[in-house]
């Protein structure tokens, strides 16, 4: 857990000085009269220069910031004037909402393909399922989100067009977390493409190695079916791997949901931080860069802990 | 299938199957740069002229039609292969750099000096890159030089983690101990043994590197973090999709797709490049893959 505290402490502090060192000074020029940046309404430049606290000495500052993230005191957006923090906790769900089944489409995804593939190494079906694994890898989750988006919801009208969820209707629970659902499918997908080929490749690079294992003949000459060989043998030496990389690619999702929420106008953090950096909102900027940075640490650190205890070896 | 056929190393990937994939991706990479170097002669039109009507369709005298304020398409994407080159190979050169000197270096010098200098570099490696890269680029402000130093200051670590296992095996091979036996500086090893036998390890990162940089240059430009005056793949997109009308006609198909495609094809070649490279010193693909 220490490696993990020390890099957030980084983090924290980076996010502290950064703002303060850079050339240039894009806060200060929000503050001083006369710069393009300046931000007219006084209430929220107010509220600005009292969160940055420009003037005074830089280790009061410092003392001051980590205060006010003690309190989940994140300053004003300087855009709407509502607290940066109720902003974030009103976003957050659908992010986690959003990463989450991504992934999750993933890795059930990639676990079936990777267990057939290595099976059939080398046969055409093998070859066809990586070319396309690497290639949807390499093509940018907002290009991908974009045709998605042209495709499914504007020519063929399967999905809404953006929005987590239908406006202005009041449905029963049953129908809004059909509503819900409908709204989530197109951009988990488009997420799970951006992060599968890493599931996939670790599946079937671990059902490549366990074919020539003895065990796996002796299953063989005890006359289990396939199946049971394929999955229940071969493919299962595949899970461990699968489960630490599962909450790695977890955080890769949520720093990819920044662009695939812009495309879907779905109303997670990353549209957020969009929002932010068109508007140079940046108290709301760096309130999302605090929450995805937690967000990306934090599933590290589960899949430490989750491969410490599924794993007996790598207990100390 | 037989179960008895001994596996990873009989893996069928030789050297020789990976020959296809570097040449693929040296032509699309070759054919980039010719776009890039030739961009002002190729091009139509100055990409940021107005030269037509508003979302003119493809015509004759607009290949790929206009945009909402009637620049040129085809224009654009022709300048955009030179600011992706523009942003990839200097990010990836100064990533390339500060990796070799500190990795190296660090390999080089050994002892407790090395050890702590790479788990500094270890810190570094667990940062969120992305998060920061972002944070990074909407300090700094849209300009180039900020892009491509902050997409340099994302990659050198893994690149120093690299060359840093690579020099210290080297170190212990014969000709190093024997040339530092006879009393060659650290400077010279490196020059004269160290380099040129690092050079595939240096070129495969090169590549790669410079295939997260066209992505990521194009990210940065999509979310409104690349230079406004400056036209590239990225910001041709970010400007399509803020125009409201792109989803009701069929702008889409020669507005969204060929910048998407342009992206999409030059990562694929640098990727190309990097895993037609890897098998001729790194034999652990062969069971990766």
């Amino acid at each position: 857990v220490t490696p993990y505290l020390l890099t957030l402490y980084v983090m924290v502090s980076l996010n502290f000085l950064l703002p303060r060192l850079m050339p240039g000074g894009p806060v200060e020029a929000q503050l001083t009269i006369g710069s393009p940046s300046y931000v007219y309404d006084s209430a929220a430049r107010e509220a600005l220069s009292a969160y940055y606290g420009l003037d005074r000495p830089l280790g009061a500052q410092y003392l001051t910031y980590l205060g006010g993230l003690a309190r989940a005191d994140l300053g004003l957006s300087t855009t709407t004037r509502t607290p940066v923090a109720t902003l974030i906790a009103d976003r957050l769900p659908w992010t986690l909402l959003l990463a989450g089944t991504g992934v999750g489409i993933a890795t059930v995804v990639g676990f079936l393909a990777g267990a057939h593939a290595g099976w059939r190494r080398e046969h055409w079906s093998d070859r066809t399922l990586v070319a396309a694994f690497v290639g949807l890898q390499n093509v940018p989750s907002f290009v991908l989100a974009a045709l998605a988006l042209l495709v499914f919801s504007v020519h063929l009208g399967w999905a809404p067009l953006g929005g987590a969820r239908t406006p202005f209707v009041d449905l029963g629970p049953l129908a809004l977390a059909a509503d819900v659902a409908l709204h989530l499918v197109l951009p988990a997908c488009v997420l799970a493409a951006a992060v599968a080929a890493f599931q996939f490749l670790l599946v079937r690079a671990a059902v490549v190695t366990e074919l020539g294992a003895e065990y796996m003949v002796l299953g063989k000459v005890k006359g289990l079916s396939r199946r049971q060989l394929k999955y229940r043998y071969a493919a299962r030496n595949a899970l461990l791997p699968l489960v630490g990389n599962t909450a790695v690619q977890l955080g890769a999702a949520v720093t990819a949901t920044v662009f695939v929420e812009r495309v879907f106008a779905y109303p997670g953090v990353g549209r957020l931080l969009f929002d932010a950096i068109a508007g140079r909102d940046y108290p709301v900027l760096q309130g999302c860069f605090l929450v995805i940075t937690v967000l990306v640490l934090a599933t590290n650190l589960a899949a430490d802990i989750a491969y410490r205890f599924l794993d007996p070896r790598a207990r100390p | 299938v037989s179960l008895t056929q001994p596996t990873a190393t009989s893996v069928s990937s030789t050297p020789g199957r990976r020959a296809p994939l570097l040449v693929a991706g040296l032509f699309i990479i070759g054919a980039l740069v010719v776009v890039a170097a030739l961009g002002p002669v190729l091009a139509p039109y100055d990409p940021r002229a107005l030269v037509g009507d508003a979302v003119e369709p493809p015509s004759a005298r607009h290949l790929l039609g206009t945009n909402d304020i009637g620049q040129d398409i085809l224009s654009g994407l022709v300048a955009g292969a030179r600011s992706s080159l523009a942003v990839a190979v200097p990010a990836a050169s100064l990533a390339l750099g500060v990796g070799t000197v500190v990795g190296v270096g660090a390999a080089l010098r050994g002892g407790r000096a090395g050890k702590a200098t790479m788990r500094a570099v270890d810190g570094f490696l667990a940062l969120p890159g992305f998060p920061l890269v972002v944070l990074l680029a909407a300090l700094a402000g849209p300009s180039r030089a900020a892009v491509v130093v902050v997409v340099a200051l994302a990659g050198w670590p893994p690149m120093a983690r690299v060359l840093y296992g690579q020099a210290l095996r080297l170190r212990e091979r014969g000709f190093v101990r024997a040339s530092r036996g006879f009393g060659a500086r650290p400077g010279y090893v490196m020059r004269r043994h160290l380099l040129p036998a690092l050079g595939p390890v240096a070129a495969a990162g090169f590549v790669q590197w410079a295939a997260t940089a066209v992505v990521l240059e194009s990210g940065l430009a999509f979310l409104g973090l690349a230079d406004p005056t400056w036209v590239s793949w990225g910001s041709i997109l970010h400007r399509a999709l803020e125009y409201q009308g792109l989803y009701f006609s069929s702008l889409w198909v020669w507005w969204v797709l060929p910048a998407g495609l342009a992206i999409t094809v030059t990562a694929l070649g640098f990727t190309f490049i990097g895993v037609g490279l890897e098998p001729s010193f790194n034999p652990q693909w062969r069971r990766s893959l």
